[in-house]
């Protein structure tokens, strides 16, 4: 038998170069160039001057880097874990409903997920207000003598995290749960135990590896966001994607922003490698 | 009674979800000139100022231009790296596929540092073209994993037919296998302009104030100082996100693009 479309591979190689050629022009150049700049000396008439110096890397260890970064992990994991607890039991109850509230529920989760996050900060900072949302109904209710604005806050920022990471989750959790095998959950309802029982001691550890993967997803993608905090949250809430825009724009210090853009990076690369290595370590185990 | 707290949890989660939107939507139509809720007095001046003052306008058409060709971009990228996948399954086939998905994997942040590093370089910084590149590539993976689904579900039978009916490999991928991707390939056209019109932090590092888009647009006034036109930009972009996807549902399967059911 031939092959059942082209005959050879050449075609398929060829078309193969467009897609390879963009996404190493414009994904992995930039961050070459990105690579390149961090070592460049800042120029305040230009974006930068050709040099080879490490002062942009030195920098990162002063106490102020230092205080941001681990500002940022911890505002990073703390908000992947709200969004991962939330969306999977969100998940699982949605996944069992009939096929039409399914689908609004999709559509809703999807349309947050395209929201802009300016559009979302933007809706809870009305809410957080003090003149037209939660403290005024509160102070309207009578349940806060004296309303006040509930943002800037690290509570607010949170607030915002949970709300732009909770869409996304939940579309990854869509699949895995939607067509998960029912018959063991099924078979331990029928011999009695507890649905509370069922959820944690069946479901979860089912879906161990998914639970894990969201999490690094929502905190790496948490580490990186840029409006919430500086929507929600008060300066001392910022995280290093903040001050890494605020010194590439505002100060106009390219290199200083792509020195800590690298360090992010490297970060997540390790990340991503420990992760990729130890389902890999898993998968072995579990064949063997 | 377990029925009850999840009923009780899930309307909790819907409401959080929904309600600021109200809100947003409920400002947007007020009269006053101050950012308050409730309405006191209902009015539609400030969409008739987003549609009205060139100052809204502009960032309005900035941001349907590049989302137009970001998602042209984005999808024939996946298209591409999905056929050579299908076609070849070797590494090549992989790399292409794998590099496409890297963009998901890093923090916005670095994107948006590395482009702007780059079209500066490039001198195309301050230009749409280099964010319409740069949305193109970044939201790539959407469509690309999207439409795996799509060759996922190709039958080789329905191939083998083809071919047995004599058509040639081109006229296979013309009259068989594409229509059979395009639902997957519209959906992930739609996300990705969905999202590039949305978009904030990669057109601002790549742009500027140069190609003020709409997102840069709302965040520069909610920082500086805002009035009620915001709420209603804010509110049209939510209900063209909303109104699309709608239509979506109307004509493909969003459960099944989405790996709720089997293909």
């Amino acid at each position: 038998m031939g092959d059942p479309i082209m005959k050879g591979k050449a075609v398929p190689h060829m078309i193969g170069l467009f897609p390879l050629g963009m996404m190493s022009l414009f994904f992995l150049a930039p961050l070459a160039f990105m690579v390149v700049v961090s070592f460049y000396e800042r120029d305040p008439l230009g974006f930068y001057k050709v040099a080879f110096v490490w002062d942009n890397y030195s920098k990162f260890f002063s106490s102020f880097y230092y205080v941001i970064s681990l500002r940022s992990l911890w505002s990073a994991s703390l908000g992947a874990v709200i969004v991962v607890l939330l969306a999977f039991p969100a998940m699982y109850i949605i996944v069992d409903m009939s096929r039409r509230w399914q689908l609004f529920w999709v559509i809703l989760l999807l349309s947050l997920m395209c929201l802009s996050e300016v559009i979302i900060g933007f809706a809870w900072l009305i809410l957080f207000s003090e003149n037209s949302g939660i403290p005024k109904f509160l102070g309207w209710a009578g349940l806060w003598e004296d309303p006040r604005s509930l943002s800037p806050s690290f509570g607010a920022m949170m607030v915002g995290y949970v709300t732009l990471g909770f869409s996304l989750v939940a579309l990854m959790f869509l699949p895995q749960l939607a067509r998960r095998d029912r018959s063991i959950e099924e078979a331990a309802l029928t011999l009695g135990t507890p649905p509370m029982r069922v959820f944690s001691k069946v479901i979860l550890p089912n879906f161990k590896a998914g639970l894990i993967s969201a999490l690094v997803t929502m905190f790496v993608y948490f580490l990186g966001v840029f409006v919430m905090p500086t929507m929600l949250g008060r300066p001392q809430d910022w995280n290093m994607t903040v001050i890494i825009t605020d010194k590439a724009v505002g100060d106009a210090n390219m290199p200083l922003g792509a020195a800590l853009s690298v360090v992010m990076l490297i970060f997540t690369l390790i990340i991503i490698g420990s992760l990729a290595y130890a389902s890999r370590t898993r998968e072995q185990g579990e064949r063997s | 009674m377990i029925l009850v707290l999840k009923r009780l949890f899930i309307c909790s989660i819907g409401a959080g979800l929904i309600l600021p939107f109200l809100i947003v939507a409920g400002v947007s139509v007020n009269s006053a000139s101050n950012i308050s809720f409730p309405p006191q007095e209902l009015s539609m001046q400030w969409y008739t100022q987003l549609l009205t003052e060139p100052d809204w306008l502009l960032p309005i058409r900035n941001s349907l231009i590049i989302a137009f060709f970001a998602g042209l971009i984005a999808v024939t990228i996946a298209l591409a790296a999905n056929y050579v996948l299908w076609r070849l399954k070797s590494g090549f086939g992989k790399l292409v596929f794998g590099l496409g998905l890297g963009p998901f994997m890093l923090p916005p942040i670095i994107i948006a540092m590395g482009a702007s590093v780059f079209w500066a370089e490039m001198g195309w910084y301050g230009r749409a073209e280099a964010t319409v590149i740069s949305h193109g590539v970044f939201f790539v993976t959407l469509p690309l994993v999207i439409i795996a689904r799509g060759f996922a579900a190709l039958s080789d039978d329905v191939i083998e037919a083809s071919r047995t009916m004599g058509a040639t490999p081109w006229q296979t991928f013309i009259k068989v296998i594409f229509p059979l991707v395009l639902p997957y390939a519209i959906t992930g056209y739609a996300l990705v302009a969905i999202i590039s019109v949305n978009e904030y932090l990669i057109s601002y590092m790549v742009s500027g104030f140069a190609v003020e888009t709409l997102p840069i647009r709302i965040f520069n006034n909610v920082r500086y100082g805002y009035t009620p036109v915001v709420a209603s930009a804010a509110m049209g972009f939510a209900l063209l996100t909303i109104g699309t996807l709608l239509v979506l549902s109307m004509f493909t399967d969003l459960l099944k693009l989405l790996g709720a059911s089997r293909d």
